[in-house]
């Protein structure tokens, strides 16, 4: 497995180069520079040439490229044209916030959506499963910044219960007050993330059961008098994860994507806000970096999901 | 100083978003006199709170700000380097490092941290530092403070966009811009650089240097001594500029939270009125929510912002209150039609006018104004905090500002007669008007892409004009995306746009080259005559030291460009802000600069 493995991180190599040579050239073929509309009456256009020369935006594409890569080597992304800082610190500060709510929301997400999906393939075609898959493909149906809006308005704005806007109080004291804030304030957007993300784990985890319990292996453990609850626990369970194991990688490394609605609603300064205002400042340093970043990070989803399958499930062998 | 934005789709964006579509009717009974009645309300710079403070709150409690923004701020603390507005109000308690103290009309004044003298015969500036000027960690601040900002400003490695050829009027500052001096030789220290005074030497004196935000005198100081290791390039992102930074203002900085929060508390070593309020925050609200995070009182009011943090749209939801009385003022700034009219000389570094362009002829564009109805498009989108605009300088210049101007109002006859004087007639039983020739006439309008509300605004006026008979069409087929209608314009030469609407922030000293002088690169649609270039030299030649003869020529001038329709106000509209009624001391006037020390509160919690 492990030289599979390592044969997958080569084939990774030339896909990331020729991602970055991409995103770089579809970059530079945008309109406008980062200095584009930098203008007032008392800017001097003299000086914005000043910095585009300074930069380097003058120099040909593959010369600017070629800089690119040999600073990168070197674990400099560059600075951002729009925040003057280095990209790394960048999106060093968004990711921590972006994990923080991402992971938060996850781990909400499987704590309603497992015993969702699992009371509902047992109870397959009565009352409960009925109204378990109406809630999923309510909530699958409404638009994600559509609850985010009217849950801020209702808890946040209304009735005052969480805070509406960014991810730390301004007060905050260090340590256990940094940490509480930081939680206070993940506390909306993450509940609802996870009560109307949930469709895709019920929905699988459910069909999952439900083929698992007219299996052959679960009717011979029935036959031999395995209690029910046993089962479910030991047999049924087990086998009907599978499908959900193997989004465990692309979710897993997808935490850093960041929720572009959630963000703009809460004013959540994310990677997915990140990520958008990079794309209008044309931030070049900042749009490379982050789809570098993010297409690695599917690569190796994509690898991470393959090795889980393969713990998981001892009948897949990754060859 | 009072800085002007930079990223102009940020301004135009806050100008025109707040237009809405409803109303926006064909008003299509068109006579010389059917301009619509605008009812424009009319705001207080101050909200005179006639409760007592509350000396306990005031001590103890928190003044809740907003800045109002879609995107977290940068956190730059360093006026000369940041190049956005959201930073300069997250660290205006602060007080940004300003140098002077100004007057309503923003002419410099003295009293603040530092007075200052102009020597016309001598070519100086003398700038003076009160004796117990100090920084917020307690050191004095000093004369090499002042020098410090000009190296930061020049220094050829330095990534601020606020620096110009301007500058260089400095004896020695083209030198050390290039490199080849390693200091400023036209700035020097009587008393030592650890002194109270810094001397300038110009080459040449400008009227505009008696007014803060002009392009020869930079208004704000340096710590030199706590940031002097820094390297200059890399200053942005040191932690003194962006964690830890010093300020001399009355508040100092508690905290940062990276592009969402700043929270404050009185410096003790602020040489003027001491702060009153315990602490003061300011948090980033998207556009989105700002309305629901006042409704439900989570804030005190807005930052405030010189072009305008809210918009007609929100003063429509938010006119009527409770616990709130609003405050405004003129904004910097105000929106403008501009037609192409030639191209730039990258060689001579001029614009120069084509007259065979599309747009040449001045009786077509001033029909093409006088065809739309932004009376009614402002009085019924705007709110009443939006108006037409009737010259290219707005009323906060309240000495320079040409009120008697007329501008364009609506004039359908006026705008059919011009184009048949000047030939544009239909022919062939067309229902579009050719050019003086006979030939097609097709004129390409280019607009940015904003709320569906503006864009139906832009539909307005592409109507209006179709009804005067012109075969106005959007650049491309519809409004463009911010960077590629600048992408466009910037352009030395381009023929995609015939006309564009388009927005300026302003700087607190309103002289107009380098908006429409021949030389601006920013003039983008070539507007070049021989009397524009007088009038704008006028503005601050030797005779414009007489503040009369200056007024007497921006009017002069105002009164040329709404003639000469080459650029066209098309709105301007109020700064405003909502201010909770437990705050005591609101005054967002120019003159007022002690802004955050005036303020008290009366009661603990928001009413």
């Amino acid at each position: 497995m492990w030289k599979t493995i390592l044969r997958r991180i080569l084939i990774m190599i030339p896909e990331v180069i020729i991602l970055s040579l991409l995103v770089f050239l579809l970059a530079k073929a945008m309109p406008g520079d980062p200095f584009t509309g930098s203008i007032n009456p008392k800017a001097d256009p003299a000086q914005l040439h000043h910095l585009m020369k300074m930069n380097g935006l003058y120099d040909p594409w593959y010369q600017q490229y070629w800089n690119w890569v040999v600073h990168l080597f070197h674990g400099d992304l560059g600075n951002s044209y729009q925040y003057q800082e280095p990209v790394t610190r960048l999106i060093g500060s968004r990711a921590v916030n972006t994990l923080w709510l991402a992971v938060f929301t996850t781990i909400l997400t499987y704590c309603f959506a497992l015993p969702m999906g699992m009371y509902a393939a047992k109870h397959e075609g009565k009352l409960p499963d009925s109204i378990i898959r109406i809630y999923t493909y309510v909530t699958y149906c409404i638009p994600f910044f559509v609850i985010l809006i009217i849950g801020v308005w209702i808890f946040g704005y209304v009735l005052g219960w969480f805070p509406t806007t960014g991810s730390i109080s301004a007060t905050a004291g260090p340590g256990f007050s940094s940490a509480a804030s930081r939680l206070y304030h993940i506390l909306l957007p993450g509940i609802l993330g996870a009560l109307f993300g949930t469709v895709n784990v019920v929905q699988y985890l459910r069909s999952e059961v439900i083929d698992a319990k007219r299996s052959d292996y679960v009717r011979t453990a029935r036959s031999k008098g395995v209690p029910s609850k046993d089962i479910y626990r030991h047999h049924i369970f087990r086998n009907s994860l599978l499908p959900i194991a193997a989004f465990a990688g692309y979710s897993i490394t997808g935490l850093l994507n960041g929720s572009l609605f959630t963000e703009t609603v809460f004013s959540y300064p994310g990677m997915g806000l990140l990520f958008i205002n990079s794309i209008s400042y044309r931030d070049y340093t900042v749009i490379t970096a982050l789809v570098l970043i993010y297409g690695i990070l599917n690569l190796l989803g994509t690898l991470l999901s393959d090795i889980i399958l393969s713990i998981v499930d001892p009948r897949i062998r990754i060859e | 100083m009072v800085k002007t934005k930079t990223k102009l789709a940020t301004v135009a964006v806050t100008f025109l978003a707040a237009l809405t579509l409803a109303g926006c009717s064909n008003n299509s009974k068109t006579s010389s006199s059917d301009s619509t009645k605008v009812e424009k309300v009319n705001l207080s710079t101050a909200y005179k709170n006639k409760a007592a403070t509350n000396k306990n709150a005031t001590k103890n409690g928190t003044l809740k700000l907003a800045i109002v923004n879609n995107a977290p701020f940068q956190g730059i603390t360093d006026p000369i380097l940041a190049s956005n507005s959201e930073d300069a109000q997250a660290f205006a308690p602060g007080g940004q490092n300003n140098l002077f103290n100004v007057d309503k009309n923003y002419k410099i004044i003295d009293g603040g941290l530092a007075n200052q003298k102009l020597d016309r015969k001598a070519k100086t500036a003398t700038i003076t530092l009160r004796s117990n000027a100090k920084w917020s960690n307690g050191s004095p601040v000093t004369a090499k403070d002042i020098e410090y900002a000009y190296e930061v400003l020049g220094n050829k490695e330095s990534v601020t966009q606020q620096y110009s050829s301007d500058y260089e009027n400095i004896v020695g500052m083209a030198e050390y811009h290039k490199g080849t001096a390693d200091t400023i030789s036209g700035i020097t220290f009587p008393d030592g650089e650890t002194g109270k005074v810094a001397v300038i030497q110009f080459k040449k004196m400008s009227p505009s240097m008696k007014f803060s935000g002009n392009s020869f005198i930079w208004g704000t100081v340096e710590p030199y001594d706590y940031i002097k290791d820094v390297p200059i390039a890399k200053l942005a992102s040191a932690k003194q500029v962006r964690k830890d930074p010093i300020f001399v203002g009355p508040y100092k900085l508690d905290k940062v939270v990276e592009g969402e929060s700043t929270s404050w508390s009185p410096n003790k070593y602020y040489y003027g009125k001491k702060a009153q309020i315990g602490h003061i925050t300011l948090n980033v609200v998207s556009m989105n929510n700002i309305d629901k995070a006042l409704q439900s009182k989570k804030y005190d009011s807005v930052a405030p912002s010189a072009a305008g943090a809210l918009g007609g749209t929100n003063y429509k939801n938010l006119k009527n209150l409770k616990g709130y009385t609003k405050v405004g003022a003129p904004a910097l700034g105000y929106s403008y039609f501009a037609f192409n009219l030639g191209h730039y000389d990258t060689k001579t570094g001029k614009n120069v006018a084509d007259p065979n362009k599309k747009m040449a002829n001045k009786n077509l564009r001033q029909a093409m104004m006088y065809a739309l109805n932004v009376d009614q498009i402002s009085n019924k989108f705007g709110n009443g905090i939006k108006w037409r605009a009737n010259t290219l300088l707005p009323p906060v210049f309240k000495k320079y500002y040409n009120k008697d101007a007329k501008g364009y109002p609506l004039n359908v006859k006026k705008a059919n007669k011009l184009l048949d004087e000047a030939g544009y007639k239909k022919r062939n039983g067309s229902k579009w008007r050719s050019d003086p020739k006979g030939k097609k006439l097709v004129i390409h309008f280019g607009a940015m892409t904003s709320s569906a509300t503006t864009e139906a605004t832009y539909q307005d006026y592409l109507q209006q004009w179709h009804k005067v008979g012109l075969n106005v069409k959007y650049t491309n087929g519809k409004p463009m995306e911010m960077n590629s209608f600048y992408d466009t314009l910037q352009k030395p030469s381009q023929n995609k746009m015939d006309l564009w609407l388009g927005a300026w922030s302003l700087s607190s000293e309103p002289s107009q080259s380098q908006l429409y002088g021949d030389t601006a690169p920013f003039n983008m649609g070539h507007f070049a005559t021989a009397k524009n270039t007088e009038l704008i030299n006028k503005m601050n030649d030797s005779s414009a030291w007489n503040d009369n003869t200056r007024t007497k020529t921006f009017k002069e001038w105002q009164e040329y460009m709404n003639e000469q329709a080459g650029v066209v106000g098309e709105q301007f509209n109020y700064a405003w802000q909502p201010v909770n009624n437990r705050v005591k001391g609101f005054d967002i006037s120019p003159d007022n600069n002690e802004f955050y020390s005036n303020l008290t509160l009366t009661s603990s919690k928001l009413k």
